[in-house]
């Protein structure tokens, strides 16, 4: 009973992801778009959550769902006060179909008239057809879970997702790192740091919630970070907590959030790369090669660079929020 | 067996009200109206739900889990509201889609 339940609601999850999806890709409105892209996201951490990865699903929900939608929607705030700035600077000029009126029109779009379906179908026929071929023919591998737990006893963590991330395939969680940081780079390449468009809202209750969510979001965070050792969590899922904290008060003090010092800052930023590189480094020399531990020395190590890759993790999640440089960051 | 015939009960009066909010949510007209059918769902429908869920947990610590999850919503959901209220007080309605 309780079995055919469980595989209506995979079919309706099944069918409500590949119509969200759709629906998101097909929308010309991108508010629309953006809203459709959290729903996708948190449809898909219950799917995440079906397969039994509750990890993947946590840092699907905060990272995937909320902070990416966030930024997605500070974004078109920002492009539509570019193109209303841009518009009122040359009010007599016709309309340009393919500057600021397009970007304005496309902020918020109304749906086109219906079209004919026969090439989108022909499509998903024909990928789905292969995707089911290629399901058909695999092997019956019993994947790397034996693997996995038989080697458990050297990890020197309880659970065996911290396990493979930062010890077993720690190459790839430290790649992840990087590419976090470099993002980060990337962004502030691009200019400096300029208010964003909110608004602070007036009266009591914004900062009343924020002085009760944002004490709970750290002890969450720590809490996550500290239970990956031996349950579901870890790093990236307690960063991703920690640093919706800092953006939900970025997001409702804009104008008296004082900048961050740039020296700490930068470390900070820099901190869960930089650990694990050094310690990673160590581990060349002194026996187990790059990237990895002494078995007796696993533990201590895998939480120091836990706990430096949450402090970069949250941080560059806030300034990649912020967009830009530090105010007053010139050189 | 009196717990889980309870949990269901206190479960599907939970999903009554959100169904209730919803179709609120899609059928009133104006957004003061749209919010007070949502944050009764928020409210009383999760709060029945959690209380369903509470008669399976595993012990205190589960149940006070879910009594603050329940605690975290409504703060949320009450903040939420009054900014949307009072944005829609200061600027208008939003723009329709139709």
């Amino acid at each position: 009973m309780s079995g055919l339940l469980l595989v209506v609601f995979d079919l309706v999850l099944l069918v409500g992801l590949l119509g969200v999806a759709w629906r998101c890709l097909a929308s010309t409105d991108l508010f629309r778009a953006v809203v459709l892209f959290i729903t996708f996201g948190l449809l898909l951490a219950l799917a995440w959550v079906r397969l039994e990865a509750p990890d993947i699903a946590l840092a699907e929900a905060a990272i995937g769902a909320g902070i990416t939608g966030a930024l997605l929607l500070v974004t078109l705030e920002r492009l539509r006060s570019i193109a209303v700035e841009r518009r009122r600077g040359r009010p007599d000029e016709p309309p340009d179909p393919a500057g600021a009126d397009a970007l304005l029109h496309a902020l918020h779009d109304p749906p086109p008239p219906r079209r004919t379906f026969v090439p989108a179908l022909t499509f998903a026929l024909v990928v789905g057809g292969l995707m089911v071929t290629a399901l058909w023919h695999q092997p019956d591998a019993v994947g790397l879970e034996p693997v996995v737990d038989e080697h458990m006893g050297v990890s020197g963590v309880d659970h065996p997702i911290t396990a493979v991330l930062l010890n077993f395939r720690a190459y790839d969680t430290f790649l992840e790192l990087a590419i976090v940081l470099i993002a980060l780079l990337g962004a502030w390449s691009l200019g400096r740091y300029d208010r964003l468009p909110a608004r602070p809202a007036p009266g009591p209750i914004l900062p009343g919630t924020l002085r009760l969510l944002v004490p709970v979001a750290i002890v969450t965070g720590v809490y996550i970070l500290w239970a990956g050792s031996h349950a579901p969590g870890g790093a990236f899922q307690a960063g991703a907590i920690l640093g919706a904290a800092g953006i939900l008060l970025v997001l409702a003090r804009p104008r008296d959030l004082p900048m961050a010092p740039s020296t700490p800052l930068r470390l900070g930023l820099a901190a869960g790369v930089g650990l694990f590189l050094a310690i990673g480094v160590i581990g060349l020399f002194i026996g187990p090669g790059l990237l990895g531990y002494p078995p007796e020395w696993a533990y201590p190590l895998i939480i120091v660079i836990e706990v430096a890759a949450t402090l970069s993790i949250a941080l560059t999640l806030v300034a990649l929020f912020i967009a830009g440089r530090p105010a007053g960051d010139d050189h | 067996m009196i717990a889980n015939t309870l949990t269901v009960i206190l479960i599907l009066a939970g999903l009554v009200f959100f169904a209730a909010g919803t179709a609120g949510l899609l059928r009133f007209p104006d957004v003061y109206s749209r919010l007070h059918a949502l944050t009764k769902a928020d409210n009383v429908g999760l709060g029945l739900v959690i209380l369903g869920l509470m008669l399976q947990a595993g012990g205190p610590a589960d149940i006070l889990k879910l009594f603050l999850i329940w605690v975290l919503v409504l703060a949320a959901g009450t903040t939420a509201a009054h900014m949307v209220a009072q944005r829609t007080w200061t600027h208008g309605e939003f723009e329709s889609d139709r």
